[in-house]
């Protein structure tokens, strides 16, 4: 039997798109139909976006760059993937080697380290942003539901916490196995399930091999997929509620407007989307005067964002040495032992609420550690529908209206600064309390 | 088609892209230098020229290029000392300077570095490749190299480089005499004379009065109390200290001021930061038996097999298989026949006299005496005239009077 020839023929069905690759230059409307279509990037991005929501100084690009590190984190992760070993006896040795024999590895290392404390700060920058915007909020859009990726975004948050948590057990130094063992102690505080809880966190009652493998599957295949999974929910939302909320308040403020109505497109993935679409009035959003094309101006500056950020953490990590501390021991407790430095504004409250009285202690873990973040989180969490200003304040740096919410919401975001100020700089062996000028007991060496 | 928007940013943001590409290339660079600048690229070139100019280009250009390690497997260390130290094996360097000094043979004898590695002896941080991390002396690495400079920070009273001796005695714990470990060998002594069992366990027994010494190498420096002590605060330090004047650094303490000579308080501080819990394989710990162990009358018997009539079988390897009961020798394994009385049973065997058939054996002992025990003919002669006084003393033995058995 002669098979068919493999030969690729054009199809001939008519207007199938028979080009492999999209046009940078479309000579017709049809070209550039077909573009967006088969480009990922202007899949991504919409056509035309407003000039408000380009600005550098609403958003500081805090999202983009937050995805620039993740992004950088995973590729920092996967050479990594072939020379670490997930196991407590060759875990720090082979974490000594990336830092002293691989080619490039210290710096790979320190990418790694520097972008995931840096995407803990700019993920906590971002949600502080949208926070201070009011940009939860549903604008004049129809089929809003910004509340929705607000609750995405916090979930992303914490999934970013717990990704950096499980990243710092892997070195398996001293200073992993403490914080961990810190972080840890603070779940069991729970009451009545506290100790099963940990159990579960840590596959045990001592934090051994069983630990490192769980937080080495959660670290590398569970909660980066998780994570990649709900970016691409939060990017499909922000294009299904029309944009930045800013595009919102622009089209409030500057309509009506004389301009002609422009007849709404609807593109591709917006054309599966319930409603018609952000059609947050055609009038001013593709006029030309208040917009400009997603390509080149949006594209080049997710591209400025982006690769801005990979030069910096590149620099960075040249200059700033990752830490190996002594190999983990379970017999050897450091003096401090603290725990990650987002943790410990929770670490501090903890000592603060631990009341002692006499021989009586009242442990302030379950205070500190589980209802204080828990309402924190919760409130955060169900702030959208707690909010009640008019959704004229959605995507408006610092309304009037909001004040009050604003100005609560700083100082709590203040007091957690504080308190991990004092947690990482003023306390020393034994949590003592040290002033920046006062110098700590020096640390004994063996020999 | 639509008309494109005009748009106010490329000017800037062409502007900014080109910035951030400029700023991208120099941390490229920047990272790509920081993973070249290495001390070790110096020591190897400048190792090279010393070679080139002692030895010629030729045996400069033999030598190996890179960062090199040992891997001494079985103690899992990787020691990639001779990175910089090139000329370890290197004969010829003798008198040098470090790091171009060739190690002394002698005591790689006995510990071939491709078992023991550098770090097992000398401490240091053998992963490390660049100096400071290598010798220990950054923070967070609790193994400094074990070096005459440190010996001098000490002011050690006998032999500066005595600190090494330490790390002998992870293998050498149970010895009581160790060549070449004499302040370990002089506080070993000490722990003896001066008792120290009466109050302190030391390897499993010994009183509870002090605490049990078996590991206190193993304390953590932060465990120590260092309220008292002035000058360095090191655990090492505190141990001198304490045994000069124990009352000085521990208020109410029991333990007697034995008046320890700096140099014995220096020894016996040596001895307690050996003492740790350092997982060794058994093929490395000194003394450890290397054969089955055998009971005290087994011992008796095999000494006077060795030293009696029949001795020679025992020493040649004869009475392996064979017995030879008319001199007292028994064969452990009795797979041949008696040897008392070879002299006639050859003969009855194979037809031919003792001498023809040592000259010329068949069957099982050509194999043994062509592979296993190698005679000169002379070693032959000794064999038949032991086996003749064997058959002397079976005949002595069994009574019978004097056949004479002709050549």
């Amino acid at each position: 039997m002669r098979l068919p020839p493999l030969i690729r023929t054009k199809p001939e069905a008519p207007n199938v798109h028979a080009a492999p690759l999209w046009s940078l230059r479309p000579q017709s409307d049809r070209e550039a139909g077909d573009a967006v279509v088969s480009n990922f990037m202007l899949h991504w991005f919409p056509a035309k976006i407003s000039k408000a929501s380009m600005a550098w100084n609403y958003s500081f690009w805090l999202g983009t760059i937050s995805a620039a590190l993740f992004f950088l984190l995973i590729l920092s992760g996967l050479p990594l993937l072939f020379l670490y070993v997930p196991s407590v006896e060759r875990a720090y040795q082979s974490v000594k080697d990336i830092e002293f024999v691989i080619t490039f590895g210290s710096w790979i290392r320190a990418v790694h380290r520097i972008s995931a404390h840096l995407m803990v700060i700019v993920v906590a920058l971002h949600l502080m942003r949208v926070f201070l915007t009011g940009a939860y909020k549903n604008g004049v859009g129809r089929g809003q539901q910004r509340e929705i990726n607000w609750v995405i975004g916090v979930v992303m948050f914490l999934t970013t916490l717990f990704l950096s948590f499980t990243g710092y057990l892997l070195p398996w130094d001293q200073l992993a196995f403490w914080a961990v063992t810190v972080g840890t102690n603070i779940a069991s505080s729970i009451p009545a399930i506290g100790p099963e809880v940990r159990e579960l966190l840590i596959g045990g009652r001592n934090i051994d091999q069983p630990t490192l493998i769980r937080f080495y599957v959660l670290h590398v295949v569970f909660l980066p997929g998780l994570l990649g999974v709900l970016f691409a929910y939060h990017m499909w939302r922000v294009r299904k509620d029309g944009g930045l909320a800013r595009a919102d308040a622009q089209t409030v403020v500057e309509s009506p407007r004389t301009t002609d109505v422009v007849p709404t497109k609807t593109y591709t993935l917006l054309g599966v989307a319930r409603g018609t679409s952000p059609s947050v009035t055609a009038r001013t959003l593709e006029a030309p005067n208040t917009t400009v094309n997603a390509v080149p101006d949006l594209t080049r500056r997710a591209l400025i964002a982006t690769l801005g950020t990979i030069a910096v953490v590149s620099i960075m990590s040249v200059f700033i040495a990752s830490p190996l501390e002594e190999p983990a021991n379970a017999l050897i407790t450091p003096n401090p032992a603290k725990a990650p430095w987002y943790f410990l504004w929770l670490q501090e409250i903890v000592t603060d609420t631990t009341i002692r009285i006499g021989s009586f202690t009242l442990n302030g873990a379950f205070v500190g550690g589980v209802i204080l973040p828990g309402v924190l989180v919760g409130l955060m969490t169900f702030w959208p529908w707690l909010d009640r200003s008019s959704h004229l304040t959605a995507g408006v740096w610092m309304p009037r209206e909001r004040r009050r919410q604003n100005i609560v919401f700083l100082l709590l975001i203040l007091a957690v600064l504080i308190l991990t100020f004092i947690g990482m700089v003023l306390r020393g062996p034994y949590w003592n309390f040290y002033w920046p000028w006062e110098a700590w007991p020096d640390i004994p060496g063996r020999i | 088609m639509e008309k494109r928007t005009s748009s106010p940013y490329p000017r800037v943001d062409r502007l900014l892209l080109a910035i951030v590409g400029v700023v991208l290339v120099i941390g490229t660079g920047l990272f790509m230098w920081s993973d070249r600048a290495h001390d070790w690229r110096f020591y190897q070139s400048e190792f090279r020229q010393l070679v080139a100019e002692k030895f010629g280009d030729d045996k400069a250009a033999e030598l190996p290029e890179g960062v090199r390690q040992i891997w001494a497997a079985e103690l899992s260390r990787a020691d990639r000392c001779i990175t910089c130290h090139q000329a370890i094996s290197y004969k010829g360097f003798e008198q040098a300077e470090q790091p171009y000094r060739t190690h002394p043979v002698e005591p790689l004898k006995l510990h071939a570095v491709e078992d023991y590695g550098c770090t097992s002896c000398h401490g240091g941080q053998g992963w490390a490749i660049d100096t400071a991390a290598a010798h220990g002396e950054v923070a967070h690495w609790e193994e400094p190299l074990l070096s005459r400079t440190l010996g001098e920070e000490y002011t050690l009273a006998g032999n500066k480089n005595a600190l090494m001796q330490m790390n002998c005695n992870t293998c050498h714990r149970y010895d009581r005499e160790t060549k070449g470990a004499e302040a370990i060998n002089l506080a070993k002594r000490l722990i003896n004379e001066k008792g120290c069992r009466a109050c302190h366990v030391v390897n499993g027994f010994g009183g509870t009065i002090g605490p049990d010494l078996t590991n206190v190498g193993e304390k953590a420096p932060e465990q120590y109390d260092m309220s008292r002590l002035s000058g360095q605060r090191t655990a090492f330090a505190w141990h001198m200290a304490h045994f000069k004047d124990p009352r000085a650094l521990t208020e109410g303490t029991v333990m007697p001021n034995f008046n320890f000579s700096t140099e014995q308080a220096q020894a016996l501080s040596m001895l307690m930061l050996s003492w740790r819990r350092q997982e060794v394989p058994a093929l490395f710990v000194s003394g450890t038996p290397r054969t089955d162990p055998r009971s005290a009358e087994e011992l008796k018997v095999e000494e006077a097999m060795k030293t009696g009539p029949g001795g020679w079988f025992v020493q040649t390897g004869c009475f392996v298989c064979h017995s030879i009961s008319a001199l007292g020798v028994r064969s452990p394994a009795q797979i041949g026949p008696d040897l008392s009385n070879a002299v006639e049973d050859v003969q009855s065997r194979f037809g031919v006299t003792i001498d023809t058939f040592l000259a010329n054996p068949t069957g099982t002992m050509s194999v043994v005496l062509s592979r296993q025990i190698i005679l000169t003919p002379e070693q032959k002669q000794v064999a038949i005239q032991k086996l003749r006084e064997a058959f002397a003393e079976y005949q002595r033995q069994r009574g019978t009077p004097g056949t004479v058995i002709s050549k």
